[in-house]
């Protein structure tokens, strides 16, 4: 006997369905969203309002522009209104259902584990003292009392045959509460190695708040990628211009710029601070650098020298160099022209070491792609 | 008490000719409203699609921006809804209403063969579908749904739902019967002809794509039981989409008209009814004609005059005899086409316009809409336009060579196709016929063009 339909509610259930299948294509357009203002701004716990089409289905329809009847004075030939395209309503109403958008919310966890998935911390190495750990759930026993979601079919069933054979009756049947049987799970930590990851974020004049945006948005997923993934890893945020200071995670993304750049003055201070709390026989460090790569000449060579030695410290060196075609940078500038590397990446450049990696931006829709060069899973072979 | 003014109101509409199903009414809450009205029929298979339009309804709904005051299905007995939030002479107007739509669901001609049992069939419809959820899983079954209700407007409603294979391939012997001056021309004697028939497949341009694909698409069983139960409800709903004008224009003189004749209301009601009427057949907007409106002032005016002809001697039917022939006869088409006249198109002062011949190059910048005509005839056609071919472009199987399905689209020298719409369509069809198809349609300069989508 069916449900009496009152009692069904599948506009409830397909609209679920629907809002799965949204999420499903949201997984499919990271890339697009992976920029988008609501989500770096929002603080973290909450969720995130995603404005979205509703789904497309597709069928066989008309691409001719509109037309149609409407009523009241005019003589023909007279303008009326314009075609419904983004926003103001002064012409016919779409009737197409693509046209709508409607929000919908996603956890930012939700999204971040959408995101970030298949990305990890590169060369993490085992080291000798405190570890880094991380939670997963495996099914381990077997009960008699458990939750229904639970339910182990098979031994179920076999309980099941055993109880009728003893009976004296060889068939399935009869399933009572005494032949369901129940997966139970352990909590299992994994353990991984320890690691701390320095920040360091130019905040010098020539970073735009286009730039710098590109530069804070990479460390909110940075920051959201290491707290969903890794239980246990120090972060440590530095800015700079022409120096450098170690600062809280929230005065980090809550920075404004000025002054002129001196690079080398934030990898000494990350140096000195990575020697004192993070050694390298017991930490992998990652240290991750955005800058417009706008740095003083006289200042480059220092820089080479101190990410020499650091590389010798650290399990990974990345730099990104947000290059936007704008007039705020000399370097900026320079490529408007032509296509020369900047000073700092140029020199980097120079230093050939597998564990540096250095990656140019000059779109905020290629966040995605730097995020997926730094974290890109990749085994050490042991040195 | 209300049962018994609806049902006084009942007596009425039979009394005054009406003539329909048993109809039964049930009032429920606001969303049960919202989710029959996205799914059509309340007891259908499950489908992500329905969930999209009750989101979406409910979202308007709850913005106070839409209401939906009725549903009545085409079934016998025939099954109403009303809103519990109504007032008692909101839903008394919804009743009235109401029995002049199942009136023309039971008379008009259109409407003979569709399936009276629908609301049990379709549940019949969705435990099957439900089985083969639980059987294929979600994904499997839904994706194909997604197939069939992009193809499930390309049916063809002559034809019917319940057709035969093409005959295969074999020689015919027809004999011509001999007629009656056949000895002045000929000596006398019957003639024989050798007929190839099934030498061609499709022997026809195929209009049914959905059946064609059901009947000869290397499909599973369980894939063409799918196909064809969209198939079923897309035939049923036919109807009702090439009615909408008539049929709301019906139900609206009706309940006008029964209003008139009842007596039990109260001057506050009477009120509330003619401000609730007014709302029902309102104009619409500069870029809209509500149906309801255009529908009810054609009827309005068609009995007017035929009661002016009658009285003339020029006509044996007065206007509401004429009415009722109309209601049984006519479908959107022909209504509007007999009866939209010069002096009502000026009346109601409709118009036609569509986008500016603005250059095509600058894409992005949104046309401009200008009036195109008030020409009558213009403007029957451009009312027409989205109710011809169950308002999809209009598509057949033209033929298969070497496995490979050739479709073509008919109408291409008036319109032409959306492209990325009609690329990800092609390739739901190619993955139900598992070779190569190609559609032939024309780009947006009027060339024609071969679309091609491999499974």
């Amino acid at each position: 006997m069916p449900l009496p339909w009152e009692l069904r509610r599948r506009g409830l259930k397909d609209s679920l369905r629907h809002d799965q299948r949204v999420k499903d294509a949201i997984r499919k357009n990271l890339r697009e969203l992976i920029a988008e203002e609501a989500i770096i701004t929002s603080d973290g716990n909450k969720k995130v309002k995603i404005p979205l089409r509703y789904l497309d289905q597709y069928r066989f329809k008309y691409g001719n522009p509109q037309s149609g009847v409407g009523q009241g004075p005019g003589q023909p030939g007279e303008v009326i209104g314009r075609q419904a395209g983004d926003g103001d309503g002064s012409g016919p109403a779409g009737d197409q259902p693509g046209e709508l958008t409607y929000e919908v919310e996603v956890p930012l966890e939700e999204l971040t584990q959408m995101m970030l998935e298949d990305l990890a911390l590169p060369w993490l190495e085992e080291k000798p003292e405190r570890q880094v750990t991380s939670e997963t759930h495996r099914f381990t026993d077997i009960r008699r009392k458990g939750s229904l979601a639970n339910i182990d079919k098979r031994r179920t069933l076999l309980s099941n045959i055993k109880r009728n054979a003893a009976r004296g009756v060889p068939e399935v049947g009869d399933i009572r509460e005494a032949d369901l049987r129940y997966k139970v799970w352990d909590t299992q930590e994994e353990v991984h190695a320890n690691a701390a990851v320095y920040m360091l974020m130019d905040r010098s004049g020539s970073m735009t708040t286009s730039k710098k945006y590109v530069a804070k948005s990479f460390f909110f997923w940075m920051v959201r990628f290491l707290r969903h993934k890794y239980r246990h890893v120090e972060t440590v945020f530095i800015a700079h211009d022409v120096e450098a200071q170690v600062v809280p995670e929230q005065d980090f993304f809550a920075l404004s710029n000025s002054g002129g750049t001196c690079c080398s003055s934030a990898y000494r201070l990350a140096y000195e601070h990575l020697q004192q709390q993070h050694p390298a026989r017991s930490w992998n460090t990652y240290l991750f650098h955005f800058s417009d790569g706008d740095n003083w000449p006289s200042d480059n060579d220092k820089c080479k020298s101190l990410v020499d030695t650091l590389l010798q410290h650290c399990t990974m060196v990345g730099y990104g160099e947000i290059r936007y075609g704008d007039d705020a940078s000399f370097y900026g500038w320079l490529s408007q022209t032509e296509h020369a590397p900047s000073s700092l990446q140029s020199v980097l450049r120079t230093i050939a070491h597998p564990r540096l990696l250095s990656v140019t931006i000059s779109h905020k829709e290629e966040l995605y792609q730097v995020l997926q060069a730094f974290l890109q899973p990749r085994e050490s072979a042991h040195v | 008490m209300f049962e018994e003014r609806v049902a006084a109101i009942e007596a009425l509409a039979r009394e005054q000719g009406l003539d329909f199903f048993l109809t039964t009414f049930e009032v429920v809450p606001q969303d049960i409203m919202t989710e029959v009205a996205a799914y059509g029929l309340p007891t259908r298979a499950r489908h992500w699609s329905y969930g999209k339009v009750y989101q979406s309804q409910r979202l308007y709904g709850t913005m106070g921006l839409s209401k939906i005051y009725e549903i009545v299905l085409n079934n016998n007995p025939s099954l109403a809804f009303l809103l519990d939030t109504n007032t008692e002479i909101a839903n008394l107007l919804v009743a009235a209403h109401v029995f002049g739509h199942v009136d023309f669901f039971t008379h008009n001609a259109l409407f003979a063969n569709t399936n009276r049992q629908m609301i049990n069939d379709a549940v019949t419809h969705a435990q099957r579908i439900d089985g083969y959820i639980e059987r294929y899983g979600l994904e499997m079954v839904e994706h194909l749904m997604d197939i069939g209700f992009a193809l499930d407007r390309h049916i063809d409603c002559h034809k019917g739902l319940v057709r035969q294979p093409y005959p295969t391939r074999r020689v015919v012997e027809k004999q011509r019967p001999t007629l009656p001056y056949d000895d002045l021309f000929e000596p006398s004697g019957t003639s024989v002809t050798y007929v190839v028939e099934g030498d061609k497949f499709p022997p026809h341009a195929e209009h049914d794509l959905l059946w064609f694909l059901i009947t000869y698409a290397p499909l599973d069983e369980w894939q063409r039981d799918v196909l064809q139960i969209i198939r079923e409800e897309s035939h049923y709903f036919y109807p009702q989409f090439l009615t909408k004008i008539l049929n709301e224009g019906w139900a609206s003189y009706w309940h006008a008209e029964l209003f008139h004749h009842y007596r039990d209301v109260s001057p506050n009601e009477m009120i509330e009814f003619a401000r609730l009427h007014a709302s029902v057949v309102n104009p619409g907007g500069r870029f809209s004609i509500n149906p309801y409106y255009l529908g009810y002032s054609i009827l309005v005016d068609i009995e007017k005059r035929w009661d002016t002809l009658h009285a003339e001697g020029k006509s044996p039917l007065t206007g509401r005899e004429k009415l009722f022939e109309v209601r049984r006869s006519e479908d959107d088409i022909s209504f509007l086409r007999n009866y939209l006249t010069t002096e009502l198109v000026q009346k109601l002062e409709l118009f036609a316009y569509g986008a500016a011949n603005a250059p095509r190059s600058s894409a992005s910048s949104r046309r401009e809409i200008v009036i195109t005509s008030r020409e009558r005839d213009a403007i029957v056609e451009a009312l027409l336009r989205p109710r011809y071919n169950y308002g999809v472009p209009h598509i057949v199987v033209k033929d298969v060579v070497k496995n490979e399905l050739y479709l073509e689209h008919v109408d291409r020298a008036s319109s032409y196709l959306d492209r990325r719409y009609a690329k990800e369509t092609l390739a739901y069809v190619a993955e139900l016929w598992k070779h190569p198809v190609h559609v032939l349609t024309c780009n947006e300069q009027g060339h024609d063009v071969d679309l091609t989508a491999a499974p």
